[in-house]
């Protein structure tokens, strides 16, 4: 078995889907085990797929021959149009393959403790099979329709699983939020896709990016296409300025946010963007829009998390962030970094979204003024919790260390000083508002006693996916070096599995890394300061800036400004359009021209005599008249 | 032997003389004359041609011959309405009976 079966990762996911969505009541546990271990099966054809894709490492270079490309014909017009099912494995798709089926495999056995007594507990697990589905096709899409439907698909699924306590309304709207929000950047996604067709007549990824690096496309037409195709990266990633959902998505199970708005689904952008790189090479204005927008959005949201008080909105922001410092990566030219982050965020930020989880489980809470002093009682989620908050943070040697040095470093050499420092900053305001979360929710007085007093450890089966997790957010990073590539089995390092132009071998980069280092303690240790023990000290911090803390926990205003546009312009458009149809179309039109036809009814009725001899002489002089024509016609 | 003109002629002016009492006479049972007349003159003509133009065929023979039963139970109908209707109006005026307007 090997990459020709990469069409198995999304078929078993979606074919237990049926199973259990079908038959999930009539089985034992509503089918949660089937699930698992379907997604365990899934874990291994994906690490059959790795094994194998290792064997076509030539010299450190990656050297298919095709054999990682297959396709059927899925539907064909013809002279016109023919679109292929296909499937296509590289090192981007070798490391996504092994983040979502991991993290899935650990979020599934960790629902299972944390989703326990749930109403439409098995319904939970079929759509969680359905989602891995999705995402599994979505990175093994070798063209850009299919890409397209995996990309819909979830987007589904995020939809009802944010939307999965329906009941409330909150997340009833959130889920709404996250679609309609996420389908304007689709909407651009879409017309890039048509308009890279029509430039080139194929959906074929690898197909275009050939053509690009050919030069078969005019400049200015692929740096449309390319924004638009970004549009749609930037509306699944949660970037500026179409962010907004992400943070009320969090209304979903806290697992689903662990799953799809931590570690995959809105990592989606950043593959699809890395997935094109080669083309956005080509057309350095739309590479550089990524890295603004990403520089952008990287700051914003840390300065949002740094006031929210909601533990899971201000991961949320945290996750919007780094998502911001991987699209600065990727306009800098470096998929490496990108794609290095992107595995190292997914397991620590997946492992703090669990472990947040597993605090709300306990207390019930999940405001950080509720919270407070659990460290004792909670210590293997506070444990890991702290583990996952200092890779986050990018304290060596945890994994979220060595990637961000690559990215600081990227954005150095491609981005320049500007760029560089607003960066660093950046990550020194990650791990203030990191150490923020974790003292409030673990550390100092309970705010909240009742909640304190019932709080407890979760049960194993959450427990150890945090464990596992932790050990990723432990050892992730190292996958940087060349020995433990080679060990692998690898070439050498990351740098020799994902790139662009030429295999490079890990550079560590001692002052950058010494920068980063010093400022993340000097920001840890003013959280230190401000954080422990009583509150007052945050309230004397919100006095200090009252206008500044005002508009961070306004979100800077851009909900409101939405909100406003969608109040006045969109509802007075619809208003319009409403008049338009009520006035015009329906009582003018529809109800005029009954009520016209009645009118005229009432009135020429009286033409109507009711005497036989009147209706004879109509009918004769009828009859006249058209022997008449007849005859004045041959 | 007499042209088929006279035939048709004669058949013209019956017609004209049936239309004619259809349209100006008030009395019911005049006015079913009058259409008598009508299918006496249509039925003229069929024979009229069949007799001079088909000379081999029975078509219009046989036509004419429909025509005039169609008719006799056409007025056995008629005059069952123009009963009913002199019961109830005490009348045969076609003008009496104009309700079915509005």
């Amino acid at each position: 078995m090997g990459m020709e079966q990469a069409w198995l990762l999304p078929a078993i996911p979606v074919a237990l889907f049926v199973v259990v969505a079908l038959f999930g009541r009539f089985l034992p546990r509503e089918g949660d085990w089937l699930v698992i271990a379907g997604m365990a099966a899934t874990v291994v054809v994906g690490l059959a797929i790795i094994l194998d894709f290792q064997g076509y490492f030539e010299g450190g270079a990656f050297a298919p021959a095709g054999e990682n490309h297959y396709a059927f014909e899925w539907a064909a017009i013809a002279d016109v149009l023919a679109i292929d099912f296909s499937t296509y494995v590289d090192s981007i798709t070798v490391v996504m393959i092994a983040v979502v089926t991991v993290v899935a495999l650990m979020v599934m056995i960790y629902s299972v403790g944390y989703m326990h007594g749930e109403a439409r507990y098995g319904w939970y697990f079929a759509l969680l099979s359905f989602f891995t589905a999705a995402m599994l096709l979505l990175v093994v899409s070798g063209n850009l329709l299919q890409l397209y439907l995996a990309w819909e698909a979830v987007g589904l699924a995020s939809y009802l699983l944010i939307g999965f306590y329906w009941e409330r309304q909150s997340a009833a709207e959130a889920a709404k939020k996250a679609f309609i929000t996420t389908r304007v950047g689709d909407v651009g996604l879409l017309i890039g896709i048509i308009l890279l067709w029509r430039a080139s007549g194929t959906f074929e990824i690898q197909e275009i990016i050939a053509l690009a690096q050919s030069g078969g496309f005019d400049e200015t037409y692929l740096t449309v296409s390319m924004l638009f195709l970004f549009a749609g990266a930037a509306g699944k990633s949660a970037q500026f300025p179409l962010h907004v959902w992400l943070p009320d998505a969090m209304e979903g199970p806290t697992p689903v946010s662990a799953l799809i708005h931590a570690a995959t689904m809105v990592v989606a952008g950043v593959y699809l963007v890395a997935r094109m790189l080669p083309v956005f090479d080509t057309v350095l204005v739309a590479r550089d829009v990524v890295l603004y927008v990403g520089l952008l959005t990287a700051l914003m949201a840390a300065t949002m998390g740094l006031v929210a008080s909601d533990i899971k909105r201000v991961l949320a922001y945290s996750t919007v962030s780094q998502l911001g410092f991987m699209f600065v990566a990727l306009g800098a030219g470096a998929v490496t970094a990108a794609m290095f982050h992107l595995f190292t965020h997914a397991f620590f930020k997946s492992l703090l979204f669990l472990g947040s989880g597993s605090v709300i489980h306990a207390t019930g809470r999940q405001h950080v003024e509720q919270l407070g002093g659990l460290w004792s009682k909670m210590p293997v989620t506070g444990w890991t919790f702290l583990v996952g908050s200092l890779a986050l943070a990018g304290l060596a040697p945890l994994a979220g260390f060595w990637s961000k040095d690559e990215i600081l470093y990227a954005s150095l050499s491609e981005g320049g000083a500007v760029v560089y420092v607003t960066l660093g900053a950046t990550a020194a305001l990650t791990a203030l508002y990191t150490t923020r979360l974790v003292l409030l929710t673990f550390f100092g007085r309970p705010r909240d006693a009742q909640a304190h007093d019932h709080a407890h450890e979760s049960p194993a089966v959450m427990t150890l996916p945090l464990l596992t997790l932790a050990a990723l957010s432990l050892v992730a990073g190292v996958v940087a070096f060349d020995g433990v590539g080679e060990l692998l089995g690898f070439a050498g390092g990351i740098g020799y599995l994902v790139f662009t132009d030429t295999a490079h071998a890990f550079e560590f980069h001692p002052d950058i890394a010494a920068a980063a280092t010093a400022s993340s303690l000097l920001a840890i240790a003013v959280g230190l300061a401000y954080w422990r023990g009583a509150a007052e000290r945050a309230e004397r911090a919100r006095a200090w800036a009252p206008e500044l803390h005002r508009l961070f926990v306004e979100r800077y205003y851009i909900d409101h400004l939405y909100q406003g546009v969608i109040d006045r312009v969109v509802l007075g458009l619809g208003g319009v359009v409403a008049w338009v149809d009520d006035r015009i179309v329906n009582r003018t039109g529809v109800d005029g021209g009954a009520q016209g036809v009645g009118y005229a009814g009432l009135r020429l009725k009286f033409l109507q005599t009711g005497r036989i001899p009147n209706y004879a002489l109509a009918m004769a002089l009828g009859i006249v008249t058209l022997a008449l024509v007849a005859f004045g016609a041959s | 032997m007499i042209p088929l003109e006279n035939f048709l002629l004669l058949s013209a002016v019956l017609f004209a003389i049936g239309f004619y009492g259809v349209l100006a006479r008030r009395s019911a049972i005049l006015i079913l004359m009058s259409v008598e007349l009508m299918l006496a003159a249509v039925s003229i003509n069929l024979v009229a041609f069949a007799a001079y133009l088909d000379a081999d065929g029975l078509t219009g023979m046989i036509f004419a011959i429909f025509v005039i039963t169609i008719a006799a139970a056409e007025v056995g109908l008629a005059l069952g309405i123009v009963l009913r209707l002199y019961r109830e109006r005490r009348t045969a005026n076609v003008d009496a009976a104009d309700e079915l307007r509005w």
